[in-house]
């Protein structure tokens, strides 16, 4: 039993320096390098306009019935923001927040390279988001309390937030003293968006797609599909669910890509 | 700080026939907890200009309910509805007159940021008392975290939750003590769960609520329109939260918008049938009482009141 213990120990101890001398030399090993794939940048930037031009918050316009109109807060989300190319989808965001009062706002992300024929996303938050405790969303986060979009006393998000004043009389010179205050949300106003670039979305390595979104807040008003006259349709704040789900349309249709 | 708090759990005395108390696993009752949640309940900051705390239309003498029919926020604004009492909410399913907030943590944000209530932000108001104490200590010890959004709901609603009330004399009638009440008062509960007055429709359960959203034909046109706010169900207008009755003495003015100011008034109403909705319910029928009777079911409401007190922190 001895014997064939000292047997078996010095096999292993041979097995040991031949594995050993087997083994190369560390110093001329190639370090294994994990391939790194390329990448690149796609910023995404929601632009709101006027007429073409940038639209400013408390500057006085005329809307398509020559009411005297002003935008004095814009604020939306676009959830389930995704690349699409055919079938195949990239998630990017959950949810993105865009405080657009003060004009555009842009988001990054950077990603493998690639070609994609745009981005896929909602108007809105998406349900399960929708429904969370928002005490849960700390500073920075799209649905943190602070942003002022959470509907306290019921659950859920204002999609879109569209305020201002407005004078149905062209010719008055007053102050804009009636206001509009338009907040659609809840699941049914969740709509869907595609941001699809002519010449589609390339990812190069170490260089920036730009995806340009351009709202026309001037057609916010007005659509081949629905018209919004203020001196009527001025509020929509979780009840009057035609008017919120008329406004969501003419903002998705209001929107233009490059 | 002298450091007295520690964080065991919070047990809350559960009267006779109360159902379990459901607690949310991400929020236990603990002494620090609640302790935490008390503190903030009391704390004017949480408003926009420091005038305004929970307490301010939730007298704990009045069963965490305000004896103004619409409570004022801050510089005086007045609120949209009557403010409910505050107890036994840990049975609950939903929060507000209208039920549009499912938890007891969620509603904490609602008042924080009602331009008509303390105009503030959860967010602001709990980085300005995070680094204070009691708050900085309580806050690490009840959730192990600094005092932010998350904390400050979790607290207060873990401190609203042991306002439990069960202990009126119509309790220990209940439990089978009879001499609890006077022949009066018995005569109203008789009048009261009787098929005619049929209160107890509604009024029914450990809460003496269903919790149900009822349309109780107190106008024919309302300018509220309650339920329906939150479903979009026409059918849901001017319909809200059945209240508790428990302590219902004590919480004048009555009905969401505080308009009816004496029990005498509410039964009165009851009695007529209401006006004219199409929402109206159907077991609103209207009956017939006499002065006596009428007597009668006020003083069984005047039974329902706690004989001691709900706030068991000290």
């Amino acid at each position: 039993m001895k014997q064939r213990s000292r047997s078996l120990l010095l096999v292993l101890l041979t097995l040991g320096v031949g594995l050993s001398a087997c083994k190369k030399d560390p110093a001329v090993e190639p370090n294994p390098v994990t391939p790194q794939a390329p990448t690149g940048v796609v910023k995404l930037t929601v632009v709101p306009e006027w007429e073409g031009a940038p639209m400013q918050r408390f500057t006085e316009y005329r809307n398509f019935m020559d009411y005297r109109v002003n935008v004095e807060l814009l604020k939306l989300y676009l959830g389930e923001v995704r690349l699409a190319n055919g079938g195949v989808e990239k998630a990017l965001s959950d949810v993105l927040y865009f405080d657009l009062g003060d004009g555009p706002v842009s988001q990054t992300w950077r990603l493998d390279t690639g070609t994609w024929s745009g981005m896929k996303a909602g108007l809105g938050v998406p349900s399960l988001l929708n429904y969370a405790d928002p005490a849960g969303y700390g500073p920075g986060h799209p649905l943190n309390v602070s942003n002022g979009t959470y509907w306290t006393w019921a659950t859920g998000y204002r999609f879109v937030m569209f305020e201002g004043r407005y004078d149905p009389d062209p010719l008055s010179t007053a102050s804009l003293i009636n206001s509009y205050s338009l907040h659609p949300g809840r699941d049914t106003c969740y709509t869907a968006v595609e941001l699809f670039p002519i010449g589609g979305i390339q990812v190069r390595q170490g260089d920036t797609a730009f995806v340009t979104v351009r709202l026309a807040v001037d057609e916010f008003f007005h659509s081949s599909d629905g018209e919004i006259d203020l001196l009527t349709e001025n509020t929509a704040h979780a009840t009057n669910v035609p008017l919120a789900l008329k406004l969501m349309d003419n903002v998705v249709r209001s929107i233009s890509v490059d | 700080m002298e450091n007295t708090i520690v964080n065991e759990p919070y047990v809350v005395e559960l009267p006779p026939g109360a159902p379990p108390m459901v607690v949310p696993p991400d929020n236990p009752l603990t002494v620090a907890s609640v302790t935490l949640g008390k503190a903030l309940f009391f704390d004017r900051r949480l408003s926009r200009d420091g005038t305004v705390s929970c307490a301010s239309c939730h007298f704990p003498e009045r069963a965490f309910s305000d004896t103004m029919a619409r409570s004022l926020g801050v510089e005086g604004r007045i609120g949209m509805r009557n403010s409910p009492p505050l107890t036994n909410l840990a049975w609950h399913p939903s929060f507000f007159r209208d039920g549009g907030v499912p938890t007891l943590e969620q509603q904490v944000i609602a008042p924080i940021h009602d331009p008509l209530e303390m105009d503030h932000d959860i967010q602001v108001a709990a980085s300005f008392l995070a680094d204070e104490e009691p708050y900085a200590e309580l806050s690490e010890l009840a959730y192990g975290r600094r005092l932010d959004a998350w904390v400050l709901s979790r607290a207060i609603a873990a401190y609203e939750r042991t306002l439990v009330s069960g202990w009126s004399r119509f309790d220990r009638f209940q439990q089978g003590e009879l001499a609890a009440m006077s022949a009066q008062e018995q005569q109203g509960w008789a009048l009261f769960a009787s098929p005619e007055v049929n209160c107890i429709a509604c009024h029914s359960g450990f809460d003496l609520s269903d919790h149900s959203f009822q349309n109780i034909g107190q106008y024919t046109a309302y300018s509220d329109p309650g339920r329906e706010r939150i479903s979009l169900e026409p059918g849901d207008h001017g319909k809200f939260k059945v209240p508790t009755l428990r302590n219902v003495a004590l919480t004048a003015p009555y009905m969401h918008d505080g308009a009816m100011g004496t029990l005498e008034e509410v039964v009165d109403h009851f009695a007529s049938g209401g006006s004219p909705h199409p929402n109206k319910s159907p077991l609103l029928q209207g009956f017939t009482v006499t002065n006596e009777e009428r007597a009668a079911l006020v003083a069984f409401l005047h039974a329902l009141t706690d004989e001691r007190s709900i706030d068991r922190l000290p």
